[in-house]
């Protein structure tokens, strides 16, 4: 794992695709890039089979730009849509059994740390909502109580996508899919509390209908967990299949459904505030200097 | 026939917002080159679509005409495009990418 798992074999370059040779020589590769740039270089997720219009694939777009070092980064997903996209980038990527991944990530990262010290390699979980609410949740939890030092990101569609319209833990109380005609009786988890309780540095929610903002946060959640602990971002990607949502009309949800129920929040502890300050030279944690007794109406 | 994403360089090299590339899903789709509309006397340069790439959702028409309130972008038929850019005429640069544009049939 290193800037040289992307460069070519001796005498193989005149061999290689095209594809592949812009993302080596124009690639993020050992660069700084950002969503600001988005257009100008060669993106590391290429064709993948995901529905035209899907949220969830902006969003993964969007992660991938955002990796501190892609480079240096593997991820770790399961059974899901999501998956779909994230095997088709170049950064390694681990397919863990359903519902395993963050038991996989929790192995991988020790691993990489004995194998590699204090060089930081990062281990990004990107699962959806049934993989890491439902299926994976007991090694989800387990993983952040024991505070293993990877990211978890759950792709929250509110549904089972892939196979048909189930309901899942985060579907909202009342919807009707078509594999839950009667509505779901149950509240959506509040899985953002349960990550404080089980002790993440970072926690934070995310809609993908504002590119910089899901920069930010995962590059935050990804050099956190590099040394402090566990970090959880919830981001809605909606499923315009099963919710059908016209495909032009996807961010207009999104929209809607930031102002309803997935209003930005972000939590991070006062260990991390002063990692990412003293560490990365991030100023917002800064304690705000007192404003002059003149500039307090009524002190004048 | 399907329908493509179509970007007036006139009105998107006069705007550049960049945003349509922003909120695209797919990945090396709408690309930005520096030199698109230089021609015609523009000042900045314009967004472009790699037709090959791209699914035809329309989020993008969306977010020119909603949130950068430019108007620049269209859904057209792919045989309607007398021109259009390709993956493989795409060449990345230092700083912004060129397109040769061809027609798309012929590719």
């Amino acid at each position: 794992m290193s800037l040289d798992y992307v460069k070519f074999s001796n005498g193989f370059e005149k061999f290689m695709p095209k594809e592949y040779r812009d993302m080596v020589e124009h690639g993020p590769f050992g660069k700084k890039v950002t969503v600001s740039q988005m257009g100008n270089f060669k993106e590391v997720l290429e064709e993948h089979p995901m529905c035209a219009g899907c949220a969830m694939t902006l969003f993964i777009r969007l992660a991938m730009i955002a990796f501190p070092n892609p480079e240096d980064t593997i991820t770790v997903g399961t059974a899901g849509c999501g998956r779909l996209a994230i095997s088709q980038a170049a950064i390694p990527f681990v397919y863990g059994n359903y519902g395993d991944q963050n038991g996989v990530a929790s192995g991988l990262s020790r691993g990489l740390r004995l194998r590699f010290g204090d060089k930081p390699k990062d281990v990004v979980v990107m699962a959806g909502d049934g993989g890491t609410a439902d299926i994976g949740f007991q090694q989800v939890l387990h993983s952040w109580f024991r505070k293993e030092r990877f990211t978890t990101i759950m792709l929250d569609n509110e549904v089972y996508g892939n196979t048909g319209g189930q309901e899942s833990g985060m579907t909202n109380r009342g919807a009707v899919l078509k594999m839950a005609p009667l509505g779901k009786k149950f509240e959506k988890m509040d899985m953002l509390q349960m990550a404080k309780v089980a002790g993440c540095a970072y926690v934070a929610t995310v809609v993908p209908n504002n590119p910089r903002r899901v920069e930010s946060v995962i590059k935050k959640a990804v050099l956190i967990a590099r040394e402090v602990g566990s970090t959880y971002i919830q981001a809605y990607t909606s499923c315009n299949i099963e919710y059908a949502i016209p495909t032009d009309k996807v961010m207009e949800d999104a929209k809607a459904v930031e102002n309803d129920r997935y209003q930005f929040t972000e939590y991070v502890s006062e260990e991390a505030k002063q990692y990412l300050t003293e560490r990365y030279g991030y100023k917002e944690f800064l304690a705000k200097p007192a404003a002059p007794a003149a500039a307090i109406p009524g002190k004048a | 026939m399907y329908l493509v994403a179509d970007i007036s360089v006139e009105i998107c090299a006069a705007k550049s917002c960049k945003l349509c590339t922003q909120y695209c899903p797919e990945a090396n789709t709408i690309q930005y080159s520096d030199e698109l509309g230089k021609d015609k006397g523009f000042k900045y340069g314009s967004a472009y679509v790699a037709v090959d790439r791209c699914k035809g959702c329309a989020q993008c028409v969306w977010v020119c005409d909603n949130m950068a309130k430019n108007y620049a972008i269209k859904m057209i038929m792919i045989d309607q495009l007398p021109k259009a850019a390709l993956t493989e005429n795409i060449t990345y640069g230092e700083k912004s990418t060129t397109a040769v544009l061809a027609s798309p049939a012929a590719g």
